[in-house]
């Protein structure tokens, strides 16, 4: 590995050829996923082990309203991708503009994700109560899983905000706005998962 | 301080080609649910589509494929190992499901 000459003495490139906040951001990543791949593990475990697990979705309005929802925030990653793009170009306010289109795509999600938990709630279903006379764990892992995924969500909306504010006022710079855009596509990953596992199958 | 030089990522439009590519992965799933497979064949064919999905996100959204390959190789394969190990818990599902009692 290479030496190089710094202000405060010797330091020594990175292995990887990134800067640390970005492999930071990468090691969080990979536990993060670690801990979705445990949840969603024990989701099959208790759905394998109780027989008469639940299937209350229908197609309308809870798969064409999940479908939306994944569109909207695969949309959120291409605008994301556009803003670290920019960013990088040096055209700040173009990347502003992206930010703000993802951080709009990325509420637009938690509304009608919230939308669904209300109608939900509203029909009877609690974490530990279900309304169709099945297994009651359906309420807990289906809120757990997805409730999870949400704070995600919401955290990455506030995380691009404040990113946003700092990059416009300069005290971010491009290098910031792709290490936020690495955790926002990683929760679009996650739902990737949680769509199909949670939803699709249990369909009526 | 270490000066890195930025590397070259994909273009706009191969990113345009990748979100295409998921929604379709996406609306496959959806007909595919609808198909009645058996649910052993159903939850193959989710997972496989949802890991393609991963794949290109990480690969191309995560620009994981213009890294150098040892982040690559530091990350991922341990990530899997993890995610693999979990699989020793079915059998135990599946003892759970035997030895439940018949309801009254």
């Amino acid at each position: 590995m290479r030496a190089q000459a710094g202000a405060g003495g010797l330091t020594e490139g990175s292995p990887y050829g990134i800067p640390s906040r970005k492999l930071g951001m990468w090691l969080f990543i990979t536990a993060d996923a670690a801990t979705f791949g445990a949840i969603l593990f024990a989701y099959g475990y208790l759905r394998l082990a109780n027989p008469n697990w639940t299937h209350p979705f229908a197609f309308s309005p809870t798969i064409v309203n999940g479908i939306v929802m994944t569109v909207v925030l695969l949309t959120s990653s291409l605008t994301m991708v556009a803003a670290v793009a920019t960013a990088q170009s040096g055209r700040t306010s173009a990347g502003v503009r992206w930010l703000g289109v993802t951080m709009l795509l990325g509420t637009v999600f938690a509304a009608l994700h919230l939308r669904e938990w209300f109608a939900m709630i509203a029909a009877g279903w609690r974490l530990f109560q279900n309304p169709m006379g099945g297994s009651p764990l359906f309420g807990a892992t289906f809120f757990g899983i997805t409730g999870l995924h949400l704070l995600h969500v919401v955290c990455g909306v506030i995380v691009i905000g404040v990113i946003t504010l700092g990059f416009r006022r300069g005290r971010f710079d491009a290098g910031h706005v792709e290490t936020t855009a690495l955790y926002w596509h990683f929760v679009d990953l996650v739902w990737m998962f949680v769509f199909p596992l949670v939803y699709l199958m249990n369909v009526r | 301080m270490t000066a890195i030089a930025p590397r070259r990522g994909p273009t706009m439009h191969l990113y345009v080609v990748v979100w295409i590519g998921l929604i379709l992965i996406v609306g496959l799933e959806v007909f595919l649910t609808y198909e009645r497979l058996p649910a052993a064949t159903l939850l193959a064919c989710l997972l496989g589509l949802a890991l393609i999905e991963a794949a290109l996100g990480v690969m191309y959204f995560m620009h994981l494929k213009y890294e150098r390959p040892a982040l690559f190789w530091s990350l991922i394969p341990y990530l899997l190992f993890a995610l693999v190990l979990m699989d020793h818990f079915w059998p135990d599902a599946l003892r759970l499901m035997r030895q439940r009692m018949p309801g009254p």
